[in-house]
């Protein structure tokens, strides 16, 4: 296959991922049970009652929801081919304004965690695979690979924020509001990338090219750094494809735990009050993250292992 | 402690866990200077200038609106025609005068004069004519405005520049409580013709603020308007705002809320945590404001058995030990409201129903014999011709009600075992709450809420018929009595004070007799203020507003 149809075929792939999320999450918050309408001026109102016809009448014809579905779906998908997400709901703005409102600080808190992650999980693995203290690291990993986000964040708040002081409570948009958050996506997820490597880093140390470096009388940690790592990291590289979309989710509790802005609380508001267009506006880019992730970690891969390159 | 609090959620347990965590910290010597509240406070000069921090709870979807978390931002930036203090009485605002004719169809409004709002529109009698127009119009409708004065609205006019009449199609003597809420805060009529979507982020009055920015998910900012002239006469004082900057925090978190304040992050926060009430009353001003309207009720659906038989309704107001199950759930941050209709510190409301159904399962008992729920299931549950005593309480979880209201439905729960209910509790996600889906007659047989309201005209609201060709879906019981509607009516129309506390009282009586709804706690907004930090800032008076416009730091 040439390369340019090996890339269309991708970008094709890519396309059919978007369409798929957005067609799934229009049709499940379309047909979950109750009232759109209903939910619209309830929300307005802060009841939570059942509405008369003649209430309902003006919000129905203004967001269209007396159209047959199949109606209301081609004019979305129109809307998305023009790049136009449609407007929320409830807080009335362009889909496509809000979201590049929040984009902002869930990537630099999304992209920061995982740079986090891979550096407290390499330390790791150089510093102690093979060595006394291995098992016990391992042991370590595992347990912090299974802490809960928000149990994890509530406590790092606690005790480096409200207690110790050492940063603010609150995020905001400042660099020391962006440690404890971070960390809190970064240490389960440096535990999980960290067993991952130590399995396949002291697999490679047992392989003969290991003991050959050794006889060329390379140092330990320059066998380490220069041979093993390079074929332990592979694993965690794929798996980063996949730790960046689950950072996207974990980003909804931690952006709750310590207020900050973000994709996250939008979509959970967005997904408590079925505001579609912003739920599906928010559910495709996350799609997208997944596919340009997966499209980084090929490159990566090739990078890193130069007999793909080839291939 | 109650043993059953132990099915309390994991949420609220780590909730606890951190404030624990931090009164240990607080208890260690952090917070020494915070202690020094003096009552010197009010000799202090006002000084200008500095930002407050706040930090509040909820963030609605938009600034404007009918939702009581809209009108706690709104205020900041829309004054409203009168403004309401304790016990009802009403002073002037953006109205300096009025007056109602005799028929009480008329009213007439005089405004205050040089007034403007913050887009240099200025404040005059049709620019109140166009927001009363707005707020009723089908595609632009405020709901709650329409609930409160929808059915009595009939025109509104400019009579001169700074004259507005409002004529209304029945009698109306509540109509100046009602308005002093802010929903019914006055937005420029330059600013509404931009339409739904404008409004919904940058409302623009005559207030003392004007918003800056509302940076979503985070805080909403507001700059002081300079030109401000037109304080309510219950502020502490006239003229422009003494701080520069409010910036308005989203804190949703409890723990982070509390540890703002404690951080000095934030100089004043809404909503102690309930954990963290004793520590705050020691460290700091607490002001509780006890929500006036429906009180946190448990409304029964009388459409449907059991709770269509008044006994077993009666029964299972007998059976809960409320007062003591309140206590338990809530500390000091909310009591015991036993009237089911309103909430004690509404005017007229009727003290003496609070006792009306004393703990005696004994009553209970009796009474559901003579109903005859007589037979027992394995489970101790009772039952009639092989039907189970069993009722469904669905509830907003998170949203109506919050950790602690969660904790008292099970001890409810419990309590109504005892007696031979069989009680299965359905918490609700925001969007099965609002969908309506569970709010239909056969989707449960009792839901607690409330309505935050500075009038007993609310139970005109709650409690008038629903139906078929006036549906009333605020009727959560879906008990049509005719007398009662009436007689709320009736107290609506009269002017006369005596005359409308006894029919106020007659109704509260009617719903109490029948059992259709139990009161179970009052809804409190709080505030902690660091005193060493801020001075001046008050809870308004028709639904616990906070008021910033009076607020100046502490240098």
């Amino acid at each position: 296959m040439s390369e340019a149809r090996r890339t269309l075929s991708r970008l094709i792939g890519a396309l059919g991922v978007l369409w798929a999320a957005a067609t799934f999450t229009f049709f499940v918050q379309s047909t979950l049970p109750g009232d759109r309408a209903t939910l619209i001026l309830n929300q307005e109102t802060g009841q939570t009652i059942e509405r008369s016809a003649e209430e309902l009448a003006p919000i129905n014809e203004r967001f269209g929801f007396d159209d047959p579905l199949l109606v209301q779906y081609v004019d979305y998908l129109g809307g998305l081919v023009q790049g136009d997400l449609g407007r929320s709901y409830q807080m009335k703005e362009p889909v496509t304004a809000l979201i590049a409102d929040q984009i902002g600080p869930t990537l630099l808190l999304t992209l920061s965690a995982l740079a986090i992650a891979w550096v407290i999980a390499l330390v790791l693995t150089i510093a102690t695979a093979k060595r006394r203290s291995s098992r016990f690291t391992s042991a370590f990993e595992v347990l912090v690979a299974g802490l809960p986000h928000y149990w994890l964040g509530v406590i790092l708040l606690v005790v480096f924020a409200i207690n110790l002081q050492w940063f603010p409570v609150e995020g905001g948009t400042g660099l020391s509001g962006l440690v404890l958050p971070a960390l809190t996506l970064a240490i389960p997820l440096a535990g999980f990338l960290g067993q991952v490597t130590r399995d396949e880093f002291e697999k490679v140390l047992d392989q003969p090219f290991i003991t050959s470096a050794r006889a060329r009388g390379m140092s330990d940690l320059g066998v380490r750094l220069r041979h093993a790592l390079r074929h332990a990291v592979l694993p965690a590289i794929t798996l980063s494809g996949w730790a960046l979309g689950a950072l996207f989710s974990g980003a909804v509790v931690v952006e709750l735990v310590f207020a900050r802005s973000g994709l996250g609380q939008v979509l959970v508001n967005a997904a408590s009050s079925r505001d579609i267009p912003l739920v599906s506006g928010v559910v495709m880019l996350v799609a997208l993250v997944y596919v340009v992730a997966n499209l980084l970690v090929d490159l990566a891969y090739s990078l890193v292992d130069p007999r793909l390159k080839t291939a | 402690m109650q043993t059953n609090s132990q099915t309390g959620r994991r949420a609220s347990a780590l909730a606890a866990l951190a404030a624990a965590l931090a009164t240990l910290v607080a208890g260690c010597g952090g917070n020494g200077a915070a202690a020094t509240t003096s009552p010197a406070a009010a000799d202090a000069e006002p000084t200008r200038g500095g930002t407050i921090s706040y930090g509040h709870q909820q963030e609605p979807p938009c600034i404007s609106g009918g939702w009581v978390e809209q009108a706690y931002i709104s205020r900041q930036v829309l004054d409203s025609l009168v403004s309401q203090v304790k016990e009802g009485e009403i002073v002037p605002w953006l109205a300096t005068s009025w007056k109602v004719s005799k028929d009480q169809l008329t009213w007439t409004f005089e405004l205050k004069p040089d007034v403007k709002f913050t887009d240099g529109a200025p404040l005059d009698a049709d620019a109140i004519k166009t927001n009363f127009e707005t707020w009723l119009n089908p595609k632009t409708i405020n709901g709650t405005v329409a609930s409160y004065i929808g059915e009595y609205y009939k025109s509104s006019r400019a009579v001169d520049e700074l004259t507005f009449e409002l004529k209304l199609a029945k009698p109306y003597s509540p109509l100046l409580s009602v308005l002093s809420q802010a929903y019914f805060g006055i937005h420029s009529p330059k600013a509404l013709a931009r339409g739904v979507e404008a409004n919904c982020a940058q409302p623009v009055g005559t207030g003392p603020f004007v918003i800056e920015e509302w940076n979503r998910g985070q805080n909403v900012i507001f700059t002081r308007n300079e030109g401000y002239n037109s304080a309510p006469a219950n502020a502490k004082h006239q003229g422009p705002a003494y701080a520069d900057k409010l910036i308005w925090k989203f804190l949703k978190e409890p723990a982070v809320r509390y540890g703002s304040l404690t951080s000095g992050q934030s100089q004043v926060i809404y909503d102690v945590p309930s954990v963290n009430w004793e520590e705050a009353e020691r460290e700091y001003e607490v002001q509780r404001y006890t929500t006036p309207g429906r009180p946190q009720t448990l409304t029964l659906n009388v459409t449907r058995p059991p709770f269509d038989d008044k006994r077993v309704r009666q029964a299972l107001a007998y059976a809960l030990d409320r007062e003591n199950a309140v206590k338990a759930a809530f500390g000091d941050s909310s009591e015991f409201n036993g009237n089911p209709a309103l909430s004690q510190t509404t005017p007229n409301a009727d003290d003496d129903l609070a006792g009306a159904y004393p703990y005696d399962p004994d009553k209970a008992n009796a009474l559901l014999d003579e109903a005859g729920w007589t037979g027992r299931a394995a489970d101790g549950t009772r039952t009639k011709d092989g039907r189970e005593l069993k009722v469904v309480v669905t509830y907003g979880a998170g949203s109506i009600i919050n950790a602690d209201g969660a904790t008292l439905l099970q001890m409810l729960q419990e309590q109504a075992k005892e007696v031979g209910f069989k009680w299965e509790l359905r918490p609700l996600t925001l969007s099965q709450l609002f969908g309506g889906e569970y709010a239909k007659p056969d989707k449960y047989n009792a839901v607690p809420g409330y309505w935050t309201s500075p009038t007993a005209a609310v139970m005109y609201i709650v409690w008038r018929q629903s139906l078929p060709d006036r549906p009333n879906g605020s009727n959560t019981a879906y008990y049509n009595n005719p007398e009662l509607e009436d007689t709320i009516e009736a107290a609506n129309s009269t002017l006369d004070p005596t005359e409308q506390r006894e029919l106020y009282y007659k109704a509260q009586k009617i719903v109490s007799d029948e059992a259709v709804a139990i009161g179970l706690y009052t809804r409190t907004s709080s505030l902690a203020i660091d005193t060493s930090k801020i001075r001046d800032v008050w809870l308004e008076d028709s639904q616990g507003e906070p008021v910033f416009h009076d607020a100046y730091l502490v240098r």
